[in-house]
């Protein structure tokens, strides 16, 4: 067989050599439990701060406004739940206060909001601005829903299933003039390492905010993750309500025993992955333009959803290219694929055992028939675009049979 | 036309009153605004006339964060993000419009109206109009959906919209976010500050800092009564006030042998004085190595037993050196609402006991007599214990940044 090409990194990415060398001292000489008072607990405890200094460092905020969770999922959970009941207005059951959701957030954002419900929580959706082809957020109507009593607006960065990047800073204007008492969550896990994550540069300086992270995505371990609160966020005094209770541990916001292993990892990941951000764009979008370019050579029948422009560069995250692919639909061109080699995935990872169709794919406009024929490919900054003009090739190979069913 | 700013203009603060030295302060400052943003991004300092500018040689998508950082160097009095533009009063002005849009974009019609001016600086005088003709050019061209939501006021007004005409293009700025004030650490020389854990010596620390002087952190360990733990508190602390100079020490020195010794030999009630006698002591020679002028504390009059005026004047006659005591007229919660601005109270506030704790004295002396503190230390051996600790020093250099 060919040596395989992996096009899945929005999905997850390999563990970098030096990040699981830095977990093995944890999973071996390094063991202590950090809240242990004798020197194997207190070089644990500085390796973990040195871990949240380092993710601190990369979004710019201050290290006491990290918090380490089991990954994105839970650092979601937290900031929707923690806050949403924080910032609360009625006792249980009672009428709570207004939450405002992306239109195409993750599940953990979606169904978090939605357990809220039966607290008294009233949860509403923002849209997409219809026609917009490049899937940018109806920002207008949003600030229209704010109120008075809206507590949270959470809203993704980068799109996980393609790459569309919304515009957070116009976002958290219309909070800041409609909502002020509201706090925003942004959920960043696709864009960590991608683009520039700093709230004071993405968010209104009066707008509480906080952004989650995921290690797996930077090549760090999975189960690992951040609940990044902002400076704002921190000198409001403003706190997510722990949705699990503990020991004390990361001032009792998150509690037990902390993943050292996989914070360690994290903060090396996080440090490599954030160095050079501006490089890391160079490499994605070279190989994003090398992938859409021999698509269209190779697979003319194939269309990118959002192919890159020179203005993409503010209104697009390079690293997720998503391709209405001819014929059959997505699961089997996975399965074809992964015969000649090349893994990619069908909307979002996560979603993709699931039967019901992505919510942010129909968000774009396509048909219930098109968004079970979409494909996605994600690079990392490794990706070459060898790698990705022998994908397309690849692909060209299966897909005369494919593009007739 | 890029309507990202490119600049930081920055504005001193005292500095600005410094005569003939001010040529020596402004290179200080340049290069410790350098050393604190260097690990953001590689920013290239310029002096003007009577202020600088800030540029990012590489990561240009950090200035926000480049801004934050500078923010916090001593020396500024403010600094403002610049928007390159052409020289030209129309786009000039179609650029201020385009941003002031985007910014009441969403202000609710019943809002109150925000006060402003336009301030024009002409470096460039050959700019075809005065200063004033440009501030009223722009105004008068403001859009007009917000002229409700605006309203000139020529005193501290709540927006200043700043134009900058230069020979190679404009700079247009709105606001000036406040810098830290003080002057550039390094200009005043070098001070030793003794960092026991608590809330007040961190803040003593950052007074000292502010002013100018680049500090050495001293703390005493006692181990095994005192443990790993507490080392680590020191560390933090030293990561969080050290960020407002480009260059941190701490100094952890064994206090163990010195403990047992007062403890066996020397009258109990007298116990914590010659403790901090003898971290006066050691302090100054300390001092001594790295051309150290002074010794910071975080006393304040009155707050413990140890810091009444009789006991001050007992620790004080230990010195080689002026102590300075920034505190010394705080109240405890003026001292606490400063360490929670820098972020130190949180760290000061977590329970690891310090040095003091160990043999504390049942019943210590309220009013201290000096000639009491000299005869009980004719029974130790003082020089024998001072240089043994001074051996067994342990250096930390800490970078706030890493």
């Amino acid at each position: 067989m060919n040596d395989s090409i992996y096009l899945d990194h929005a999905a997850t990415t390999r563990v970098a050599e030096d990040v699981a060398a830095t977990m093995m001292r944890a999973l071996g000489p390094e063991f202590g439990n950090p809240s242990s008072r004798h020197p194997l607990g207190s070089s644990a405890a500085a390796s973990i701060e040195e871990a949240r200094r380092a993710v601190a460092g990369a979004l710019g905020t201050r290290s006491e406004g990290v918090l380490f969770t089991s990954g994105g999922t839970e650092a979601n959970n937290l900031a929707v739940i923690g806050f949403s009941r924080a910032l609360r207005s009625g006792k249980h059951g009672a009428p709570s206060g207004h939450i405002l959701i992306g239109p195409t957030e993750h599940p953990s954002i979606r169904a978090s909001a939605a357990s809220l419900v039966e607290e008294g929580f009233e949860v509403e959706i923002m849209r997409l601005t219809p026609g917009d082809k490049s899937g940018g957020l109806d920002i207008a109507d949003a600030a229209s829903r704010l109120r008075g009593d809206t507590v949270l607006v959470a809203q993704m960065i980068v799109n996980n299933e393609y790459g569309t990047r919304y515009d957070i800073a116009r976002l958290s204007r219309a909070i800041a003039a409609r909502a002020p008492q509201a706090h925003l969550h942004v959920d960043a896990v696709q864009a960590l390492g991608k683009i520039e994550l700093d709230p004071a540069g993405l968010v209104d300086g009066s707008v509480s905010s906080s952004f989650a992270v995921s290690a797996h995505k930077i090549h760090g371990p999975k189960g690992t993750g951040a609940l990044v609160l902002s400076n704002a966020c921190l000198d409001a005094e403003r706190l997510p309500r722990p949705i699990i209770h503990g020991g004390g541990q990361q001032g009792d916001v998150r509690p037990g025993t902390e993943n050292v292993p996989g914070i360690m990892g994290f903060g090396t990941a996080i440090g490599a992955a954030t160095r050079d951000s501006a490089g890391t764009t160079i490499a994605l979008v070279t190989a994003r333009k090398a992938l859409e370019a021999a698509l269209a050579e190779h697979v003319p029948a194939a269309r990118v959803l959002i192919p890159w422009s020179d203005e993409s560069t503010s209104s697009m995250a390079p690293q997720v290219v998503s391709v209405l692919v001819p014929g059959a639909p997505s699961e089997v061109w996975l399965h074809h694929l992964e015969e000649v080699g090349v893994f990619a995935s069908a909307g979002s990872a996560c979603q993709a055992k699931k039967q019901d169709l992505s919510p942010a794919l129909l968000a774009l406009g396509l048909t219930t028939e098109q968004a079970r024929r979409v494909l996605r490919f994600s690079f990392s900054s490794s990706t070459t675009t060898a790698d990705c003009i022998e994908a397309a090739r690849r692909m060209a190979s299966v897909s005369g049979s494919l593009a007739r069913l | 036309m890029s309507n990202l700013p490119d600049t930081i203009l920055l504005r001193y603060g005292e500095l600005a009153l410094k005569g003939g030295n001010r040529n020596f302060f402004e290179k200080i400052l340049a290069t410790n605004i350098a050393t604190a943003t260097a690990h953001i991004a590689e920013v290239k300092v310029l002096r003007e006339r009577g202020r600088m500018t800030a540029t990012l040689r590489t990561n240009p998508e950090r200035i926000e964060r480049v801004a934050a950082r500078i923010a916090e160097v001593p020396g500024l009095s403010s600094l403002s993000l610049c928007i390159p533009c052409a020289a030209d009063a129309d786009t000039i002005s179609a650029m201020i419009n385009e941003r002031l849009l985007e910014m009441f974009e969403f202000a609710s019609p019943d809002a109150p109206r925000i006060t402003f001016r336009v301030e024009t600086k002409r470096a460039d005088k050959r700019f075809p109009k005065s200063s004033t003709e440009l501030d009223l050019y722009i105004a008068e061209r403001l859009p007009e959906s917000l002229w409700d939501k605006l309203q000139v006021q020529l005193k501290r007004p709540e927006l200043v919209i700043g134009i900058d005409i230069r020979a190679k293009g404009a700079y247009v700025y709105f606001g000036r976010t406040p810098g830290l004030g003080g002057l550039p650490v390094g200009s005043q020389g070098r001070a030793v500050c003794l960092l026991s854990g608590g809330i007040d010596s961190p803040v003593a620390a950052y007074c000292a800092i502010k002013r100018g002087c680049r500090v050495d952190f001293i703390s005493f360990l006692s181990p095994p009564y005192i443990g790993e733990p507490t080392r680590q508190k020191l560390i933090k602390l030293v990561r969080k006030v050290g960020r407002f100079q480009p260059k941190n020490r701490l100094h952890i020195v064994p206090f163990t042998e010195i403990q047992e010794a007062i403890r066996d030999d020397a009258p109990e009630a007298y116990r914590t004085i010659l403790y901090r006698r003898m971290m006066q002591k050691i302090a100054s020679r300390i001092a001594f190595r790295n051309r150290g002028k002074a010794i910071i504390t975080g006393e304040s009059i009155g707050q413990v037993a140890s810091q009444t005026l009789s006991n001050i004047a007992c620790i004080e006659d230990a010195s080689l050196l002026p102590v300075i005591r920034p505190l010394i007229g705080f109240d405890k919660l003026e001292t606490i609402k400063i360490a929670r601005e820098i972020g130190t109270f949180d760290i000061s506030n977590e329970p690891e006991p310090d040095c003091c704790t160990v043999f504390m004295p049942h019943g210590p002396v309220i009013h201290g007599q000096i000639e009491h503190c000299r005869a009980a230390e004719e029974n130790l051996d003082m020089k024998g214990l001072i240089d043994r600790a001074l051996k067994g020093i342990e250096a930390i250099d800490i970078d706030t940044d890493a």
